[in-house]
């Protein structure tokens, strides 16, 4: 990679002087070891390795990309002609600079403490600790299948740009996931999870992965001896994993500054409405424990804590350099990219609703026939942000009977209008939790990237709740 | 440039040099180019070219796969040092018994298209520019929300310790996606449609946006309907995505030796309704899954998996079919850099039925027709459970539109839905990516909408 920042400011130079009014250079390394054992058997044992460098230009109002893995100082011209060329191609016509002066480029580093270097342990060890999670797991009653993988991430970036950015940044995420299938009788199902932390391999080996794996074995077994719900309309307590995944899903893609601007959310023209029950505030933050790290986005833009929500009333957008010019808004540091193949685009990093001071149980009273909505072994989730419709595979989950927790039910999903449940949330929990994973993340338009989510425990008057 | 056959020799002699007792370079260079445009015009564009390598290591029963994006020749056989050291101290794989021993080619058609080679930035910008004046030619209240096309040419070279000989093709691929959004007093509503393909054969611009168009228009101040069980034709886009997410798992070969599928020990019994047969074809003209050898060099096959219901085969790829004693259908793909090819689709094609949609909804009583969904993949393939939303559905009572329909769930299991809960499929089909297939038209779905 060194090799890469080394071409990238003469890139950028180039670049300008070629005739880009701006431009942005990207240098990027991801290295991904992968441990994967499936029912017994090791089936993937790697690492692999993506770099390359990626310009975008902004001539006139177009933004144009261009990328190579292969660059050396002779392909420096054929990089540069092609992304001004592309930009070029779009002919918006305007000799007016897109930004300009009001972007304020961050220049500083983040990188990762850790203890010890997770590629500096022994490959050995590794797979036997992979092994031994997998192999106890088949041997469980119940369990027919196990699937079970341990990655860990580097991810190197270096960006520069004329807007005065110079940042460095390298983030190490690690952990572990397991799938359990499990059959009993005719009935079969699987309940999968994961947990990741960032930081090196002394989080693997003090973390109890003996208890984790179990209880996921253990949820698919009762799971699977589960009955389904009833399709209907339900009062409904949301846990903190689920509430993490409904509003980054639901909501937090409907307030990406790329959406509003092209009429593709339910938010765009609410800024100052009420948009929840005045006990939801939701904030994207870069920098929150247990969340994944972006410190600064992949245009060299800080990212802050941005406040979407501040007691139900829309307070603002996640934008990148492009959409706040367009919005008329300020650039929040949400510019990211999965790789050197794609140009930035508006992106979530951390997006939660903060605590109230409920107690968790205190959310149970009074429901007299309701559902525990649990988000362990949820299956994802999926939503139109022009409509603000959503619909959520959740996990293994419990009937609410007078306050009380009742029987488990299996394959649980919901749907509704994330306006209208928002509107709905009558009571916030005191249990803000985060969490981030190293083996999934978010896929908007075909590019992943980490995210983190979560929130506190939430109630809601009413939801509809269907069976997968 | 890297010479790609000279390095790809040069690495399985340094592998086998190393100790590797076989050996596998899968190696692929992808150029594309890509613009997008929301219904304020043009957004942005990249071009760019990456080139990837896959090496596949045995020393005896010790497996690996490594990958990299390689920038130099250097990067090539470091990959291949560094994955022989990995092999030596991976545990065994007992069901490993060899490398794929006879790669090829089968003859495809309509796989290359030198339009889209030469596609560049200013031909797809005018592409695009045609396509955002179409929806409110149609109707007022309609706009382009999102249009995205990306052009690229793929190649990929395969070699192994038993063919030597480079083995190689190249394939053009084509991707169009419109939203078209509607808008009428405060209603709203959007649908998409795409094209995907490695030629423009197929490709009707005019005809996808118009029908992109016509749906949103026809599904706005769509509202639940009763909770209850319903009739329902589900359209080919959707039902394309419900055969991905349930049945293609279930009838591929890892997932039914892992006992997660439900069609495991059902070989040679009925599993489907009879009037339902699927065809995988891994070298069906114009068609994103085809190419003349799979992702381990295995020449791709046309298969029957159901025949008038019954379960035919699985989809191998050479790795499950030793486990099978079988021999692989050509069903290698690979699922990203560095992991061992699996089996999976290559293109599924659904047999046709007789009746066009607008008899089959003439001739229910009562049937929602649905035309998105989303979340269908949320689904559960270990058992069958179909769980989705509906996003765009018309109810039609009697033959007669009564009202558009959205925010409700689906749930059954689809070895009931498409057996005994079946009604027809329609003798319409369209192409959804790599599947080829018509609407089906199935009862008894559980629907949640409206509280009773």
């Amino acid at each position: 990679m060194e090799y890469l920042v080394d071409l990238a400011e003469k890139i950028l130079n180039e670049a300008l002087n070629r005739g880009a009014q701006d431009a942005i250079v990207r240098v990027q390394e991801k290295v991904y070891e992968s441990i994967v054992f499936d029912n017994g058997i090791l089936r993937v044992c790697s690492i692999s390795r993506v770099s390359g460098l990626g310009l975008t230009v902004f001539v006139g109002g177009s933004v144009g990309y261009s990328y190579a893995s292969i660059v050396d100082r002779d392909s420096i011209p054929k990089i540069v002609d092609e992304a001004i060329s592309v930009a070029k191609a779009l002919e918006y016509g305007s000799e007016k600079r897109l930004v300009g002066e009001e972007v304020k480029g961050a220049r500083g580093s983040y990188r990762t403490e850790f203890k010890v270097n997770p590629f500096d342990v022994d490959l050995e060890t590794k797979v036997k600790l992979v092994n031994n999670l997998n192999n106890e797991s088949m041997k469980k009653e119940g369990i027919v299948s196990a699937f079970t993988r341990y990655g860990c991430e580097i991810d190197r970036k270096y960006i520069v740009s004329s807007f005065c950015s110079k940042v460095q940044v390298e983030v190490v995420a690690i952990g572990l996931s397991h799938l359990a299938v499990a059959r009993y009788g005719d009935i079969v199902e699987r309940v999968g999870d994961q947990k990741t932390f960032i930081g090196g391999y002394e989080f693997i080996e003090k973390f109890d992965w003996s208890s984790f794996v179990n209880e996921i074995n253990d949820l698919a077994y009762r799971a699977s001896q589960a009955s389904t719900i009833t399709p209907g309309v339900y009062q409904a307590v949301v846990d903190n994993e689920l509430v993490g995944l409904l509003l980054h899903e639901a909501f937090g893609h409907a307030s990406e500054g790329d959406a509003v601007y092209s009429d593709l959310s339910v938010l765009k023209g609410r800024l100052g409405q009420v948009v929840a029950s005045e006990k939801v505030t939701i904030v994207d933050d870069g920098m929150v424990s247990g969340g994944y790290p972006v410190p600064f986005d992949d245009d060299g833009i800080e990212k802050k804590v941005t406040y979407i929500v501040k007691n139900g009333v829309l307070a603002g957008y996640l934008n990148s350099i492009v959409t706040a010019k367009k919005l008329g808004q300020i650039p929040t540091g949400n510019a990211r990219a999965q790789d050197i193949t794609f140009n930035t685009i508006v992106r979530q990093t951390n997006f939660y609703m903060l605590s109230e001071d409920a107690k968790v149980e205190e959310l149970f009273e009074g429901i007299d026939y309701g559902v525990y909505l649990k988000g362990r072994g949820a299956g994802g989730g999926q939503v139109n942000p022009a409509l603000g419709t959503f619909t959520f595979g959740v996990g293994p989950s419990y009937i609410i009977r007078k306050g009380e927790m009742g029987e488990l039910v299996r394959s649980v999903i919901v749907s509704g209008n994330i306006l209208e449940v928002l509107k709905n949330v009558d009571m916030v929990a005191n249990d803000l939790n985060v969490t981030t994973s190293v083996f999934g993340g978010c896929g908007k338009m075909g590019q992943m990237v980490r995210v983190g989510d979560g929130g506190p425990h939430v109630r809601v008057k009413k939801l509809v709740v269907g069976s997968r | 440039m890297i010479d790609i056959e000279l390095v790809v020799s040069k690495a399985i002699k340094k592998a086998e040099e190393l100790g590797a007792s076989e050996v596998e370079l899968h190696i692929i260079e992808e150029k594309e180019v890509s613009v997008y445009a929301t219904s304020k015009g043009v957004e942005g564009a990249r071009r760019g070219t990456i080139a990837t390598a896959d090496v596949r290591i045995a020393i005896g029963k010790k497996v690996t796969v490594q990958g990299s994006v390689i920038s130099s020749e250097n990067d090539v056989l470091n990959l291949v040092e560094k994955a022989v050291s990995i092999a030596r101290v991976v545990p065994e794989d007992p069901n490993w018994i060899s490398l794929p021993k006879s790669c090829g080619y089968t003859s495809t058609f309509d796989l290359i298209d030198d339009r889209i080679k030469a596609l560049d930035t200013n031909t797809l910008t005018s592409i695009i520019r045609e396509t955002l004046k179409i929806p409110p030619q149609v109707d007022r209240r309609a706009s382009a929300n999102e249009v995205a096309i990306n052009a690229s040419v793929i190649r990929k070279w395969i070699a192994n310790t038993y063919s030597t000989n480079v083995i190689t093709y190249e394939k053009t691929l084509f991707s169009f996606i419109v939203e078209v959004k509607a808008s009428e007093e405060g209603y709203e509503s959007s649908y998409y449609k795409y094209y995907y393909a490695p030629t423009f054969k197929e490709f009707n611009l005019e005809t996808l946006v118009k029908d992109a168009t016509t749906i949103a228009i026809s599904t706005l101040k769509a509202k639940p309907i009763e909770t209850g069980k319903y009739s329902i034709i589900f359209m080919p886009s959707v039902f394309a995505a419900i055969l991905r997410a349930l049945l293609v798992p279930a009838v591929r070969a890892d997932q039914v030796q892992k006992n997660r599928s439900p069609l495991a020990k059902k070989l040679f019994t009925k599993v489907l309704s009879e009037n339902i047969t699927i065809v995988d074809d891994g070298a069906a003209p114009n068609m994103i899954g085809s190419a003349p050898f799979d992702d381990e060099g295995v020449p791709t096959k046309r298969k029957t998996v159901i025949d008038k219901g019954v379960l035919l085969t699985y989809l191998y790829d050479t790795y499950t079919a030793y486990i099978d004693n079988q021999e692989s259908t050509g069903n290698a793909v690979r699922p990203g850099l560095g992991s061992p090819p699996t089996p999976n689709a290559t293109n599924f094609i659904v047999i046709p039925g007789t009746k066009s949609v607008e008899d089959i909804i003439r001739d229910s009583r009562d049937v929602l027709v649905v035309y998105s969904t989303i979340g269908e993949w949320l689904s559960n393939p270990v058992n069958g459970n179909l769980g989705a939303t509906a996003t765009n559905a018309i109810y039609y009572r009697n033959g007669e539109p009564v009202q558009p329909v959205k925010g409700i769930t689906i749930s059954g299991n689809i070895y009931k839905l498409l057996n005994e809960d079946f009604e027809a499929l329609s003798r319409e089909v369209e192409l959804v990516a790599n599947m080829l297939v018509p609407a089906v038209c199935v009862r008894n779905v559980a629907v949640a909408g409206e509280r009773k």
